[in-house]
């Protein structure tokens, strides 16, 4: 087993009444990684994500996360894990500094705490809007803190969004189609705003540390999985089971998982440069007429052994 | 224009002269009942009204009260505290039952029969199991409110999106917090809609039963005086009455608007 193993999912299975949703599903992520999920509509991307928050208990298999006290099985919602979801993310009753304070204060305080030693709470409430105020003007929202959700663009909610997660310091940042309903211009701000937590990843590698950022994002946007990811996943119900011997479609499992080209933050997105991976991805997880053996396109390990990889992989 | 808003002067001024209407149109009304009967009573003139007022705010000669503090005394107390415990009641039921499936199982077929029955039909309920004093007009609110204020309660909490409870999870709420720091405040504006919504049925419930069993108060004085026909003092009440709920309202709305500053535009 690789040190820097963060997130491993066992044999998942899982149906929804007669619905075969997720079949033996097995990844793998290193700490540090950003790793982006594919998938056509309604493959389960979104319930293998459930199912790493801990919102969702999976038939068979399970989902463990490594640290220093070895490995842990995931059996509900944690603070280790931060979700960023496409909506109803912030909470509409507070401003953008309170949003991305809350966690802070569920984590270090009990609302006994806040009741009853109200003057101390006071102090470390100062102290937790401060911290936020920082985080925020870092994410370029200085001027948004006295901000509610309702008064804020999509493309700064987002943003908001995840620095209401990173405040937690989770050990992984899982993001459920995080900019599925902005603009261009915003989409591509914000992927930036990922290749530049990426770029601190490498260097905190560079430097003998520990890579401080491990996101998962799922995506339906080809060129967005392989400009942020270092790593793409495709997950697809379109595979060749027929050949596996089973009779009937047993759902989605993973058919793609390959190194992406790493991006600098600052550098040009040419996305025709990734025209013949992304055709591959299209083919492999998307075409419902290619049905192909399932491991056909699962060559990550095999290509991060032979220095394939960029980044963090590398 | 459809839906095209208009200046706030604007609207001032059409506010004003609707109500200005009303009056014109009451006092045209009266001049005309009077020119048929100068001693009518039954739509009493501006004189008419003010002795009515008078006579309900001196004190009376027989009895020695003062009708209107006696009444606003009796009526009120039974509606703030009728309200307080339909509201408590309603507000706790509600998000048991939002909140967790055996509460909402247990707890809500009873609820949804009981909202349909209207309260001042079963006014001989109330009559026989708590009696006709103060305790019957609090039961005859505050259970005429509950069912339908707790099922407004439940089903706002039925509507906070999981993802906010799964955000808050991940961040470290327990399920104490997760109830009070997401599920409250999130429904904390409708609440206060659904409670400004129940005031006026609950005037209604308490008005009814206090002109069936009541010996005091603005539903046993509006009856005995329309019995009179001595409409100057039953017009005076209802123009108490109207002030007391449209003031209730608006100390509702402020409080919202204070509290969930978030709301108003938000739900836009």
């Amino acid at each position: 087993m690789r040190q820097d193993l963060l997130l491993e999912c066992k044999s998942i299975h899982h149906t929804f009444g007669n619905h075969h949703v997720l079949y033996d599903v097995n990844l793998e992520i290193l700490r540090g990684e950003i790793v982006a999920l594919v998938g056509p509509s309604g493959c389960g991307k979104s319930t293998l994500l459930n199912a790493i928050v801990g919102t969702l208990h999976p038939n068979k298999g399970s989902v463990l996360l490594y640290g220093d006290q070895g490995a842990k099985r995931v059996e509900g919602p944690g603070r280790d894990r931060g979700i960023v979801y496409q909506h109803y993310t912030l909470f509409p009753f507070l401003n953008a500094q309170e949003n991305v304070a809350m966690g802070l204060m569920l984590d270090q305080t009990s609302l006994a705490f806040r009741l009853f030693r109200w003057p101390r709470w006071r102090r470390m409430r100062r102290d937790h809007l401060c911290q936020a105020r920082e985080l925020l003007e870092r994410f370029k929202l200085g001027h948004a803190t006295r901000l509610y959700p309702h008064q804020m663009s999509g493309g700064m909610r987002q943003r908001v969004a995840v620095a209401q997660t990173l405040i937690m310091k989770p050990d992984v940042l899982l993001l459920d189609e995080p900019f599925g309903a902005l603009d261009e211009a915003t989409r591509e701000e914000l992927q930036r705003t990922l290749l530049t937590l990426y770029a601190e990843n490498c260097k905190a590698k560079a430097e003998g540390g520990t890579p401080p950022y491990t996101i998962l994002i799922v995506t339906h946007e080809l060129n967005e999985a392989l400009y942020v990811g270092d790593r793409v996943v495709g997950l697809s119900q379109y595979w060749d089971w027929k050949g596996a011997g089973l009779k009937t479609s047993p759902g989605a499992t993973i058919v793609y998982d390959q190194v992406a080209p790493v991006y600098q933050p600052e550098e040009d997105r040419n996305f025709d440069l990734l025209l013949e991976q992304r055709n591959k991805i299209r083919e492999a997880a998307f075409d419902p007429n290619f049905l192909q053996d399932r491991y056909l396109f699962k060559k990550f390990w095999e290509q991060v052994e032979q220095g394939r990889g960029g980044g963090i992989l590398s | 224009m459809i839906r095209k808003p208009i200046s706030r002067p604007s609207s001032t001024v059409l506010g004003i002269l609707s109500i200005l209407c009303l009056l014109a149109a009451y006092h045209l009304l009266s001049e005309l009942q009077h020119r048929k009967n100068p001693e009518d009573t039954t739509i009493p003139n501006w004189g008419q009204l003010y002795a009515g007022v008078r006579q309900t705010m001196e004190a009376n000669p027989r009895s020695g009260e003062r009708w209107l503090l006696v009444d606003v005394k009796a009526t009120g107390s039974r509606l703030f505290l009728g309200l307080f415990l339909g509201m408590t009641g309603a507000i706790l039921a509600g998000l048991l039952m939002g909140c967790f499936g055996a509460f909402e199982a247990f707890l809500l077929p009873p609820l949804s029969l009981l909202a349909k029955v209207p309260p001042t039909a079963a006014l001989a309920v109330f009559f026989v199991l708590v009696g006709t004093n103060l305790k019957m007009f609090v039961a005859m609110v505050a259970f005429g409110i509950l069912p339908t204020l707790a099922q407004t309660v439940y089903l706002s909490v039925r509507e906070v999106r999981i993802e906010f409870l799964y955000k808050a999870s991940t961040l470290g709420a327990s399920q104490v917090e997760l109830i009070w720091e997401v599920i409250v405040k999130t429904v904390l504006p409708q609440l206060i809609d659904a409670v400004r919504l129940q005031i006026g049925p609950a005037m209604v419930y308490l008005i009814a039963a206090e002109m069936v069993v009541g010996d005091v108060g603005f539903g046993y004085r509006i009856r005995l005086q329309s019995r009179l026909l001595n409409m100057s003092v039953v017009y005076p009440y209802l123009t108490v009455l109207a002030a007391f709920g449209f003031g209730m309202d608006f100390i509702l709305a402020s409080l919202q608007r204070f509290m969930c500053p978030w709301y108003e535009r938000h739900s836009r």
